[in-house]
């Protein structure tokens, strides 16, 4: 099984560069999520690797062999692509049987192969089946096992459970990754849906107007984002924006211009250097007025079943959310003037956008 | 009186029956989402409120009064679609200017609307631009900013947000409940997606098969849901076979098929009826003793850590810990699991089994 990399990456549409110099590796067996807003380039990506784009620049790398310009079909990759097209006229059987490689292989092994994938993605009982008499999560599995059906080393997956009803991706998300692990595949899997890519991923590479701009695992994309970007986009954050104060080994504040302070862990910004705070919704506290340095008036409470959405009106520094337990239900009501906290180690400062925190912060 | 009322309504195509036999009621100023898996009816519902489907049987009433044979543009609707349809070649501005607006205002207020209107979305900014340079999410604000400049007091939301990227769609849901609700507009929204459903609405329908399942606000659809197929659609729970072994007022003891004996809240059980216990995983969690289970897989998920066990009693049980004590487990740790008898919820055990009963497709 191969490793891929992508090395200097460059692919310009007219007025659209799509990849802007990509440096990636995906290690072999690994399953790597590239997660990003729409218009990324998390697409181009996927399709340099599978042959089916030309890069302008740079070269993609198999276990170090250079393939760029190795047809799709002799890469051993195989794409997903989001609008599945399965045979309408044949049965699911004869669709996943339809590979040129498969149709090389003898009948007895043929029949072997059949039923293995068929019970693999958990359609043994629709093998005679016609497309349109399947569910889309069902004609998504065929599709998937038509795919594997090549013997590929390498999984390209382009939103694979998009088309698909929210509650069963949750479901399906578990079933794709543990297919992958069975098989042993190296696999980058395109998403826009950040707690798709938290889930599912080995590895997450977040990307953003054609550039990687953090690869890391799921924790350290979460708890070590490496710009605003990436905290907001990864789990939403709060933000607060002031200049950098007393910072030292144990940790910095930030002093907005109405001269509130509020902390975080150690920080290189720079003290008197403009900057923004960013700390996870689901890390941040409503907590009694006194332990708080950030106060502000509860302007709606949401039930989302696990726990209850707070938005606190903070004057002068916009919104600022938390994830209440639901335990705490009838503790707090819209109106009530709350103070807001959080564990300086759970946030973070970085130099203040050089486009300002609304542009850095857009996720379309 | 409702704004708008279903009674006994069935829509047929062919052998296919789309809805049978819906009674719903929808008070003036409500925001009511229609969930439900794909194919449940629940697009062909709202397109019977709109006058784009006719019922094979039933009425629709809207603020009393029988919708048969009355088109769409008399029915005092808005309507958004999930597929964004914007003018191409006419910028902001022009599309939104472009529905019918209030029909008798005089000239001077039909100029103001459809900025007024942009301004709710926060498009002002916009107003000149041509939909291509717009995102998909300011794309779909245009397009409710010209559904709301009608002055229709009732908007039908037909999977306004699907298209979107699940970040985008996040921020939005907030908006369209915001805008909705200063403007007191009654609202149906169908969705697929049930935490979309869960933080916008007043109450939530929940569809399945042509048939409304249950219907309630997002906390009781929760929190307790009569259903065994919305304890499973709305939010993710762990469901456990066993045999009821006592009840009372306090609880209901239930033996799991590995004979440990596990605690739900109180029903109407008798010993020996056959159950099913629905437990959500941020509800399970380690004990000293307990269901005897043995860690298979651990996600991260931001905030806590998924643990999936499976127990001596056969069930897979899904469980959350907060990140800081989820490094203290390992894959192949043997565990034992609890929860409190007041978040586990007993049903019956369906006849044609757990996995038919709560199947998604």
């Amino acid at each position: 099984m191969p490793s891929v990399t992508l090395r200097g990456i460059v692919k310009r549409y007219s007025d659209v560069t799509a990849a802007d110099g990509l440096e990636l590796t995906v290690n072999d067996r690994e399953y790597l999520c590239l997660l990003g807003p729409t218009g990324a380039g998390k697409t181009t990506a996927l399709r340099v690797i599978a042959g089916l784009t030309v890069p302008d620049e740079g070269a993609v790398l198999f276990d170090g062999k250079d393939v760029t310009s190795l047809e799709p079909e002799k890469r051993n990759a195989v794409l997903l692509s989001q609008t599945y097209s399965l045979f309408p006229t044949m049965t699911v059987a004869d669709n996943v049987l339809f590979g040129p490689d498969i149709r090389k292989v003898s009948g007895g092994d043929k029949e072997q192969m059949l039923v293995s994938l068929l019970d693999l993605v958990r359609l043994t009982s629709r093998a005679e089946s016609y497309p349109r008499e399947l569910s889309g999560g069902m004609q998504q599995r065929c599709a998937l096992a038509r795919a594997i059906a090549t013997s590929p080393d390498v999984l390209l997956l382009d939103e694979p459970l998009r088309a698909l009803d929210a509650r069963l991706r949750i479901d399906l998300r578990r079933e794709l990754k543990s297919l992958a692990r069975t098989l042993g595949l190296t696999v980058v899997h395109v998403t826009h849906d950040q707690d798709e890519a938290l889930m599912m991923a080995d590895r997450i590479a977040v990307m953003r107007a054609g550039r990687i701009v953090q690869v890391g695992t799921p924790e350290e994309v979460f708890n070590e984002p490496a710009s605003p970007f990436v905290a907001n986009f990864v789990g939403q954050s709060n933000f607060f924006t002031g200049t950098v104060v007393c910072s030292g080994p144990d940790g910095a504040m930030v002093e907005d211009r109405l001269g509130r302070r509020v902390k975080a862990r150690p920080t290189d910004v720079p003290e008197g250097q403009k900057a923004v705070l960013a700390v996870k919704v689901g890390q941040t506290h409503i907590v009694k007025w006194e332990a708080a340095s950030l106060h502000g008036r509860i302007e709606r409470m949401l039930f989302e079943g696990r726990a209850v959405h707070v938005d606190v009106d903070v004057e002068g520094a916009g919104r600022f959310s938390s994830k209440v337990p639901v335990s705490y239900h009838g503790r707090y009501r819209v109106g009530d003037e709350v103070g807001i906290g959080w564990n300086r180690k759970k946030a973070k400062i970085f130099p203040y956008p050089e486009d300002g925190l609304q542009n850095e912060l857009r996720v379309d | 009186m409702p704004l708008v009322e279903l009674k006994g309504v069935s829509k047929r195509f062919g052998k296919v029956v789309a809805s049978s036999n819906i009674d719903l009621r929808i008070e003036d100023g409500e925001y009511v989402t229609i969930l439900g898996p794909s194919g449940c009816g629940k697009t062909t519902l709202i397109r019977m409120i709109a006058g784009i489907l006719e019922p094979s049987e039933g009425k629709v009433l809207i603020g009393g009064r029988d919708m048969d044979g009355v088109p769409i543009e008399e029915r005092d609707i808005g309507y958004v679609f999930q597929n964004i349809a914007l003018f191409p070649h006419l910028n902001v501005l022009e599309n939104v200017s472009y529905g019918p607006i209030a029909k008798d205002a005089d000239q001077e207020e039909q100029r103001k609307v459809p900025a007024r209107y942009l301004g709710l979305v926060n498009l002002l900014d916009r107003m000149k631009m041509f939909p291509s340079a717009l995102s998909g999410g300011e794309q779909q604000k245009v397009a409710l900013a010209r559904a709301l400049a009608s002055g229709a007091r009732i908007l039908l939301l037909d999977e306004p947000l699907s298209a979107l990227d699940a970040r985008v769609r996040m921020d939005l849901r907030y908006e369209l409940r915001r805008i909705t609700k200063d403007l007191g507009l009654t609202v149906l929204h169908v969705t697929h997606d049930q935490e979309e459903a869960m933080t916008v609405s007043d109450r939530i329908v929940l569809m399945r098969r042509g048939r409304i399942v249950e219907s309630n606000t997002p906390e009781m659809m929760y929190r307790a849901p009569k259903e065994l197929f919305t304890a499973n659609f709305i939010g993710e729970t762990n469901l456990l076979d066993g045999v009821v072994v006592a009840s009372g007022d306090e609880r209901t003891l239930v033996e799991l098929r590995d004979g440990s004996v596990m605690g739900a809240q109180p029903s109407q059980f008798e010993p020996g009826d056959a159950v099913v216990i629905s437990v959500r995983p941020e509800c399970v969690h380690v004990a000293d003793d307990g269901l005897s289970a043995i860690v298979r897989s651990m996600s991260f998920m931001g905030t806590y850590i998924r643990i999936t066990a499976e127990a001596d009693s056969e069930d897979i049980l899904g469980f959350d810990v907060r990140v800081p004590r989820g490094r203290d487990f390992n894959i192949g740790d043997h565990v034992h699991l609890g929860w409190s008898m007041e978040s586990a919820l007993v049903y019956p055990r369906p006849p044609g089994g757990i996995a038919e009963a709560v199947k998604l497709e």
